[in-house]
């Protein structure tokens, strides 16, 4: 399943009322760990139920592990699993008991599911308390038995909702551990929705941004990275005099002190910084390409596509040329 | 032993150790890269030590190729190559988790005490039934007239006042309480359909595991006193085909009753979070509905506000199934079609609020 796509969307637009909610979204997510970034209201709960194929689409269409969205919904939630953000477990029940109740809505054989929820339970991390109540469980069991419920028919594809939401270090250590090897050993995919960008960037190497209901950068996150990439350079006596001359060169220059960081255009960039070092006889200590974080990524992205997109309405009646002009760049990172 | 066989250590630890065979590829990549594969041959031999295993002095442990030493708790995901069943297996289980939590755990977990009221009016509604038993043994006239089967009593046990004012609205109340709203207060919602459930089957199974439940109790109960009068007076043919249309228009008046019931309450319970509120704001239509029409006719002497009491229409319409005069003046086709109505408007409430239980957030 490597090479193949899990989701592909065509244009897909999903309104409510006058709310534009998904707009003319083009989707194409391989097989593997992929991030879904946004900010709040950004559409990745209506995209994500788009996905399970549970929302009538007001236009557009799309396939999901090879079946249709608007029509073969019970198909697709058969080969997912979904783990939700917000509490959905019975408090009053023995976690054996719902994770293979949860299986038994996916149609599984009542023994079949008694067997796997042992399974996936001692996956998960909690084989000594299994019998216990989830009122009982702390937030991070209770995050671990969400997912078992999700993995407990070894879905192709694992939608995890803010996997790590609540949970302390160590518990978010465990499930993000627990989500890697599911990817890496199991070999499944997943799609996982979240506000960390640490946690995103540890378990998916690729990424998908949402915001207003808009894609505005889909791809490998190492590709992503390139359009923000920096050269750090600490430099000693006379950082204004360098940092003058390379801004006269025509480069792009961040300083806080002794350290600066110049944006790299292409190869000829170091050149050009020993250039300016060499004229203005100053110390270069160090240089090293400087990576930018995927929070730095989602900033650069959010500056380029312009704060001026203020709601979906906007969208609809018709850019103005600086919201143009942003969305024409967002459209170009991706 | 000759000096050519001279014993060399190296000979010793260069020699293979036998492992289990490979597993197909596709299971190799969940077992480890090694290939020392988990197989049950393996597992016997670590267990028992057969002849090849004694031989060589060393042991074909399973153990997951990537496990380090030391590691207690090791994580390997296993795949689960099982089949899933259709539409109506996960329907069965909805239904079973409901009914059968009554009666055992691992299921639905229902209250000790929704559990004690339902034993308690479900032994309540066969009083009739002992009763009668008493009667039979004791030979009294009076209690036999009192206790026996005729449409009077066939009415009263399905809507008679002490059923269907004390019993019947109190273990509705139990039993549909929590049934919409708790899913909406702990988000389990989202459990249901986030798999291939669709709203529809949520909803027509939720609606048949409460019509079950109250089944059990009233139609049971119902059948279980019409055969126990037949029974304990050794009646014959004649008497069963004589009683025959009461007792069909009776349990036709107790469906109704359990319809109406169910659309009623499990309205109140999607409408709400919790178990409180739609068990209290059922009785309070129950009773509220009665006590006001009653106050009505007590001061103006009309009693078609009895139109607005569930309770009342359905005893008017099954004194008409059952042959009985009516107690109300309004005509019976009236109280027929508040019924409906009763029952359409519950059923839309409850389909559109079901519609707006949340998958992703609730």
């Amino acid at each position: 399943m490597t090479d193949e796509w899990i989701v592909q969307t065509n244009d897909l637009v999903k309104k409510y009322g006058e709310h534009v909610a998904l707009d003319s979204v083009n989707l194409s997510i391989k097989a593997g760990a992929t991030g879904l970034l946004g900010p709040n209201g950004a559409g990745k709960s209506t995209l994500l139920k788009t996905i399970l194929g549970l929302i009538a689409l007001t236009s557009g269409g799309g396939k999901v592990l090879n079946h249709d969205i608007a029509t073969e919904g019970a198909k697709i939630r058969q080969k997912i699993g979904y783990m939700p953000e917000y509490d959905c477990l019975t408090p009053d029940m023995p976690a054996i008991d719902q994770v293979r109740y949860s299986g038994e809505l996916l149609g599984m054989n009542p023994f079949a599911a008694t067997q796997r929820a042992h399974e996936v339970l001692e996956y998960v991390g909690l084989k000594d308390q299994r019998y216990r109540q989830i009122s009982t469980f702390s937030t991070g069991m209770e995050q671990c038995t969400k997912l078992a419920c999700a993995l407990i028919h070894d879905p192709d594809l694992l939608i995890c909702d803010e996997p790590t939401n609540g949970l302390d270090a160590r518990s978010r250590e465990f499930m993000l551990d627990t989500l890697f090897q599911i990817v890496k050993q199991g070999g499944r995919s997943i799609i996982m929705s979240s506000h960390l960008m640490d946690d995103v960037e540890r378990i998916c190497d690729r990424m998908l941004m949402i915001h207003k209901g808009q894609v505005i950068a889909q791809g490998r996150i190492e590709d992503l990275k390139a359009i923000d990439r920096e050269i750090e350079i600490s430099v000693w006596g006379g950082a204004s005099k360098i940092e003058q001359k390379l801004k006269d060169m025509g480069q792009s220059v961040r300083r806080t002190g002794r350290i600066m960081r110049i944006t790299r255009v292409d190869e000829s960039t170091y050149g050009t910084i020993i250039e300016a070092a060499a004229e203005t006889g100053v110390q270069i200590r160090k240089m090293e390409d400087y990576e930018p974080s995927l929070e730095d990524l989602f900033i650069v992205i959010m500056d380029r596509l312009g704060y001026s997109v203020k709601s979906s309405q906007d969208l609809l009646d018709g850019p103005t040329p600086a919201m143009d002009e942003a969305a024409t760049k967002g459209r170009q990172i991706a | 032993m000759t000096e050519d066989d001279a014993f060399n250590l190296d000979d010793i630890l260069e020699e293979p150790v036998e492992v289990a065979p490979k597993v197909p590829e596709k299971e190799a990549e969940f077992m480890g890269e090694s290939g020392l594969s988990v197989t049950g041959k393996a597992r016997m031999e670590a267990a028992y030590g057969t002849d090849e295993g004694e031989g060589q002095g060393v042991a074909i442990v399973a153990q997951s190729a990537t496990a380090d030493a030391g590691t207690i708790f090791h994580q390997v995901y296993r795949p689960w190559r099982g089949v899933l069943n259709p539409r109506w297996v996960r329907n069965w289980s909805i239904l079973r988790h409901h009914v059968y939590g009554l009666f055992s755990k691992g299921h639905r977990p229902w209250p000790i005490t929704s559990k004690l009221i339902i034993v308690l009016i479900f032994f309540g509604s066969m009083l009739p039934i002992f009763s009668l038993l008493f009667a039979v043994l004791t030979n009294i006239e009076f209690l036999m007239e009192f206790y026996g089967i005729n449409r009077a009593n066939l009415w009263g046990h399905v809507l008679g006042v002490f059923h269907n004012t004390c019993c019947w609205p109190l273990l509705t109340a139990v039993v549909v309480g929590g049934l919409i709203s708790e899913d909406r207060q702990h988000g389990t919602s989202a459990i249901y359909f986030s798999r291939p459930v669709t709203r529809t089957d949520y909803t027509l199974m939720k609606y048949i595991s409460a019509a079950s439940i109250l089944s059990l109790v009233i139609v049971i109960s119902y059948c279980a006193y019409f055969a126990a009068g037949i029974v304990l007076n050794n009646e014959g043919w004649a008497f069963l085909l004589d009683t025959m249309i009461y007792f069909l228009g009776g349990l036709a008046a107790a469906i109704l009753l359990v319809i109406t019931f169910t659309s009623i309450g499990l309205c109140l319970s999607s409408l709400s979070t919790g178990r409180f509120f739609p068990a209290a704001s059922f009785l309070g239509v129950i009773f509220g509905s009665r006590i006001l029409a009653f106050l009505i006719k007590l001061l103006f002497e009309r009693d078609t506000l009895y139109l607005l009491s569930p309770y009342d229409n359905l005893a008017h319409v099954g004194q008409w199934m059952m042959g009985l005069n009516p107690t109300y003046d309004f005509p019976v086709a009236w109280s027929f079609v508040v019924l409906l109505l009763m029952n359409a408007v519950s059923l839309y409430v409850l389909i559109s609020r079901v519609n707006s239980l949340e998958v992703t957030r609730e």
